[in-house]
């Protein structure tokens, strides 16, 4: 069977992802039966398992992935998440609405270190909503600052999705980092810029309480005290320039800069009095977390493998050439099959099951890989925000300590952060170097 | 009380969660050596690559049996328990078919390895391949057997939510 055995095996695994086969499994089974059906031997197809598994993640460049996790969980037990929102809260004593401003770089900083969107907009549900909302913000519009800047640490390095872009096409993990962060501090400046003016325009959303003193809850289980905020925060920002910089000035790999990133975030969680329970416990859930996103990475190869061995990516690229559509329609097609499989699946999934395809159309529409890449994590990330389904405003309403809040409210507040992360992502596909500059003048 | 299967798993995955650990000293230890005292540390590079595939297999069984793996609750969340108990088992089924599958191939690649003594890496440090190899096949036997005795704990009525067994419980 040619390469229309692709259509087959991509009807096979949506359908098994809907029935809810893990997705790790439906992509293995998926790509064992398309390998057999374009060979017609079972022996080759199961080769494919055994050669994967062992091939796919043995790299030392895919160490930044437990290694990042483990910074991410130590530095969350050490309470990182409510450091971060103070040392925020702290510096921005001005700023109309700035409770949503801390709320916005804090868990900008918290998402990057933390490498999933889902989980920190989880914690800054518990940390920054309640303060918002004890100084009379209102709701939809709380709500959807802590929704949308979840959604923007993705693109801030350490993300792990910009690492597993880079693995799936074959990049540079360090030229991706690199590549968000220019992005990433425009999408922050036009979150805090829509906050300031949204406040201006209407001061009862965040009414401004001089000197109120915050008072920020714990994290689970991190002992905050007197100025301990403040180490804990600046030593995360630190340690994020550290892992930044030395990747931009060439010092490490990330290989390196993960191994340092863990070492670091360790260091500062005992320094701030994390108990070693606390640590133990990092370190199991660091693995609880690591293993199915390299799981994933497996059995995402097996499906790539099974795209170049049944020609299957010449076949969807020659497709989409003689259809005649503009590198423009194609764009907006991906586009929108990635905004709908954000309503049903996480963030890494999607680019597992999307990126070996719309990669090669991109090249092949002349989008610059690297401002493709971060166009790509944005829209996906805009996805889990788009109404009315988006996992994670399901997930700030489910975990907010307010029984009061509405779905409504919450997708009402996320909204706005859905058109503006949409908004950056069409700048940077019309400007390019918003993504590509600094990778071009790293050393 | 806990199932020994749960126990093994437990075992295993503690072992690898702190092998992280481990490999985040050799790059400090590798990196400092390297930059201070023109040494890197030998064979660093092929001790992480090896590691990674290790931890990553010693983990699995674990996130199977709580429920770790990712998957979509889109059609599990709207139907009634019988069927939920059925998509349930097929996700077993095809969990256990998957790892059985993965342990069938790489016992060739092993037995091979173990045969002509394959090595990796050049020079002073040479890696041999196969332990590697012989604990993919081991993990995958094991998480293929968890599948099958998640799905027999489940008709069994035996999976409760304090078992930790997330099966039940929502997805990601």
């Amino acid at each position: 069977m040619g390469p229309e055995v692709i259509i087959y095996t991509f009807i096979l695994l949506v359908f098994l992802v809907v029935l809810g086969v893990h997705i790790g499994i439906s992509l293995g089974v998926a790509s064992v039966i398309g390998v057999w059906l374009a060979y017609g031997d079972i022996e080759i197809a199961l080769s494919i398992l055994g050669s994967t598994a062992y091939e796919a993640i043995r790299s030392d460049a895919l160490a930044v992935i437990p290694l990042f996790v483990l910074m991410g969980e130590v530095l969350s037990r050490a309470g990182a998440a409510s450091d971060l929102y103070r040392l925020c809260d702290a510096g921005l004593k001005k700023l109309p609405g700035r409770l949503a401003a801390a709320t916005v770089v804090g868990n900008a900083a918290f998402a990057a270190v933390s490498g999933v969107s889902i989980a920190s907009a989880a914690t800054f549900s518990r940390i920054a909503y309640p303060e918002m909302r004890k100084l009379g913000y209102d709701k939809s519009y709380a709500l959807g600052v802590v929704a949308g800047s979840a959604c923007l640490g993705m693109l801030i390095p350490p993300s792990v999705l910009l690492i597993i872009w880079a693995i799936l096409t074959e990049g540079s993990v360090g030229t991706l980092f690199i590549a968000g962060i220019g992005p990433g501090i425009l999408l922050a400046t036009v979150f805090i810029l829509y906050n300031v003016i949204a406040v201006l325009l209407k001061p009862s959303l965040a009414p401004n309480v001089p000197k109120a003193k915050i008072n920020v809850s714990d994290d689970q289980e991190g002992k905050t005290s007197s100025r301990s905020w403040l180490f804990g925060g600046l030593g995360v920002i630190a340690l994020i320039l550290l892992v930044l910089g030395g990747i931009w000035r060439g010092l490490f790999t990330p290989t390196e800069a993960a191994g340092f990133g863990a070492a670091g975030g360790i260091l500062i969680g005992f320094l701030k009095g994390m108990s070693m329970r606390q640590f133990l416990n990092a370190v199991i859930d660091a693995g609880r977390t690591a293993a199915p996103i390299m799981f994933l990475l497996i059995s995402g190869s097996m499906y790539a493998r099974l795209l170049a061995v049944s020609g299957g990516t010449g076949m969807i690229t020659d497709f989409f050439n003689s259809s005649g559509l503009s590198p423009f329609a194609i764009i907006i097609v991906m586009t929108i099959i990635w905004l709908l499989m954000g309503m049903i699946i996480d963030s890494i999934s999607i680019i597992l099951l999307t990126v070996p395809i719309f990669v090669p159309l991109a090249i092949a529409a002349g989008i610059p890989e690297v401002a493709f890449a971060i166009y790509g994590i944005l829209i996906i990330e805009a996805g889990l925000l788009t109404p009315p389904v988006g996992l994670l405003v399901y997930t700030v309403k489910g975990t907010v300590p307010d029984k009061s809040v509405t779905l409504g409210e919450a997708f009402k507040g996320a909204t706005p952060y859905w058109g503006l992360i949409l908004l950056v992502a069409i700048l940077i596909l019309l400007f390019p170097q918003i993504a590509t500059w600094l990778p071009s003048k790293s050393f | 009380m806990k199932s020994p299967v749960k126990r093994i798993a437990e075992v295993i995955h503690v072992i690898s969660a702190f092998w992280v650990l481990v490999i985040a000293g050799i790059i400090l230890v590798d990196v400092l050596g390297r930059q201070f005292f023109n040494s890197p540390l030998l064979g660093a590079v092929e001790i992480i690559k090896n590691s990674v595939v290790s931890i990553t297999f010693l983990q699995l069984p674990l996130a199977i049996y709580s429920g770790g793996m990712l998957r979509t609750t889109l059609l599990y969340g709207a139907v009634g328990p019988k069927y939920q108990k059925v998509l349930r088992s097929l996700t077993n089924i095809l969990g256990f078919l998957f790892f059985a599958g993965v342990a069938y191939s790489s016992w060739g690649p092993f037995m091979e390895a173990l045969a002509i003594n394959e090595y990796e890496g050049e020079g002073a440090l040479r890696v041999p391949t196969y332990p590697v190899r012989l604990l993919v096949v081991l993990t995958s036997i094991f998480a293929a057997f968890v599948y099958i005795y998640l799905m027999i704990l489940d008709w069994a009525g035996r999976i409760t939510e304090d078992d930790d067994t997330a099966e039940m419980k929502g997805a990601h």
